[in-house]
């Protein structure tokens, strides 16, 4: 018995490890590719130890090209949308969890039909209207554009963090005098801070990866780092290097964030259905 | 309750006051960027109306019909239903067996989990660009372990391997969103009945099959439908790989719908096509509300 079990767990440890291969071996292979000379980078079987050169890296950032002013468009227009989606979808979200409306159900439900509608439909009617606006290429489009699936996000999963803080805090607050806007701000939000963090991390990770709409919705100057990623790839062949320093750029702040957060990645991937 | 269904907006007016206007501004912005864009598109569908048009001319269902007689679209729907069909039954398959084996390993349960959820932070654009550098056939590391196994195939630009390129970076990316919601749900399994089953000699497998997948099952269905909303809402993939190519292979409705729109500039065609892709999505956001619902009461 002992024996088969040791055996068991042989076994389930390799098959672990061959999973861990097939998920990390690709953002490896990308991140030592970024880092080797065009030479060494082609080389099969693929070199594990070799001397790491950062020209690609310094060429992107201290280069002739634009990079640095992609990653500066990338960040501001991320950190606008989750300030802006925070903002009202930390009152919101506190109003759906508490409000007890008559048509609370419709509104749960068109907030969420809101967050999944696929992009390039809602990429379409955008545009017209953005035309009209003359909102084409500008960074205020593209916060309003990434607001479609963000706000809608924040609002679900604040309603579902405030859903969690008891309903008596905030009446314990009120019965010492505060109104419930001011018992809301002093009591639930700190007690919801964990919640707040995580749905941030989230607008800005979903804000950060987006290509499609950047595609459509930005123009010169205004472009995003996914649209430098996706410029690489040209008629003539594709900038490998570039393209694999490129995503080691994207990936990493988001790798970051994403750990920092990782306690409530579950509930905010599965749309707070899972705690 | 007699009261409350005479008040047209709130069941409770004096307690619920102040929640209503912290709600009220979320309302109106969510407004004017879904459901007035949403009418704008259903009326742009009955037009006859292109990109470098100032005024559309009234349609009828003339882009309706041509929509549903065009063989292109319903072959893009056939294409979705092999790529989110193929796509999420293996996630699912792949997704619940690491979960139950992560469930399963004595040591480094968080590690593992931690380090194999990596994949879903990196933007779609990156998957596509980076699974197109592992396949390329002069360059690609993939390229070059098929080879040495005597496959000596160009994946992306084969016009019967593309499709199962593009499933394979989605089940890549997204196999891990399935294994932490599956995994989380293993975890709070009581012991009890697991227990019992020990006493009663049953085996691991007849556990699995008869106290932990039934336990989980509300998990599994709530991963699946996120996992099937967000399938059709991402082409990044496609468009950065094979741009709905080799001979249309990879062509999926979202690609469609893009290309009708930016490419042939027929934006009452879609219109028309994107209608049809909403109403997938918000039968399926029906249907996760419902499960939501039903599994609370």
């Amino acid at each position: 018995m002992q024996h088969r079990q040791k055996l068991l767990h042989a076994v389930l440890y390799a098959l672990m490890t061959l999973s861990l291969l097939w998920a990390l071996v690709p953002i490896l292979h990308m991140i030592l590719s970024s880092m080797k000379t065009q030479v060494n980078m082609f080389e099969m079987p693929p070199r594990l130890f070799f001397t790491p050169t950062f020209d690609v890296y310094e060429e992107m950032f201290f280069g002739r090209g634009d990079f640095p002013q992609f990653l500066r468009n990338s960040l501001v227009v991320s950190v606008v949308t989750t300030a802006l989606c925070l903002l009202l979808g930390v009152m919101g979200g506190f109003g759906l969890a508490r409000g007890n409306f008559r048509w609370e159900k419709d509104v749960s439900f068109w907030v969420i039909s809101t967050r999944m509608a696929p992009i390039p439909a809602v990429i379409l009617p955008l545009y017209l209207i953005f035309s009209k606006l003359n909102l084409i290429g500008t960074t205020t489009g593209l916060v309003l554009a990434y607001t479609t699936f963000n706000l809608p996000f924040a609002l679900w999963m604040m309603s579902t963090f405030f859903k969690d803080v008891p309903a008596d805090l905030e009446e314990a607050a009120m019965i010492d005098g505060c109104s419930k806007f001011r018992a809301f701000w002093r009591v639930v939000v700190p007690a919801a801070a964990p919640g707040i963090v995580a749905t941030a991390v989230l607008c800005l990770m979903f804000s950060w990866n987006d290509y499609l709409f950047a595609s459509i919705f930005t123009g010169r100057g205004t472009q995003t780092v996914p649209i430098a990623a996706s410029l690489l790839v040209s008629q003539s062949g594709i900038k490998w290097g570039q393209a694999m320093a490129t995503g080691t750029v994207i990936i990493m702040p988001m790798l970051i964030c994403g750990l920092l957060v990782r306690k409530y990645m579950v509930r905010g991937l599965s749309m707070g259905a899972v705690k | 309750m007699q009261q409350a269904a005479s008040r047209p907006l709130m069941r409770k007016p004096k307690r619920n006051r102040t929640e209503f206007w912290m709600l009220l501004p979320s309302i109106v912005v969510l407004a004017a960027i879904s459901i007035f864009p949403f009418f704008f598109m259903v009326y742009a569908s009955f037009m006859d109306y292109s990109l470098d048009m100032d005024r559309p001319r009234f349609a009828g269902f003339g882009n309706w019909a041509d929509t549903l007689t065009d063989t292109a679209f319903w072959q893009s729907w056939g294409r979705t239903l092999v790529y989110a069909g193929g796509g999420l039954l293996a996630q699912l398959v792949l997704g619940c067996a690491i979960a139950l084996l992560l469930y399963h390993i004595p040591r480094f349960r968080n590690l593992f989990s931690t380090l194999f959820m990596l994949p879903l932070f990196v933007a779609p654009i990156v998957t596509g660009l980076l699974w197109r550098f592992l396949l390329d056939p002069t360059y690609g590391l993939y390229h070059w372990v098929l080879n040495t196994f005597g496959l000596d195939i160009q994946v992306l630009g084969d016009p019967s391997y593309a499709m199962f390129a593009v499933i394979m970076m989605d089940v890549w990316e997204w196999t891990p969103l399935i294994t932490i919601i599956v995994l989380a749900g293993l975890q709070t399994v009581p012991e009890e009945p697991l227990e019992a089953a020990d006493v009663d000699g049953a085996n691991s497998w007849q556990k699995i099959r008869y106290i932990l997948l039934p336990m989980v099952r509300r998990m599994i269905v709530v991963a699946l439908l996120v996992r099937s909303m967000d399938i059709l809402r991402y082409v990044d993939t496609i468009v950065i790989t094979t741009e709905g190519g080799p001979a249309d292979a990879t062509k999926t409705i979202g690609y469609y719908l893009m290309q009708v729109a930016f490419r042939f500039q027929d934006i009452g065609g879609a219109a028309s096509v994107g209608l049809t892709m909403l109403l997938a999505s918000i039968l399926m956001g029906r249907f996760f509300i419902k499960v939501l619902r039903s599994e609370e009461a």
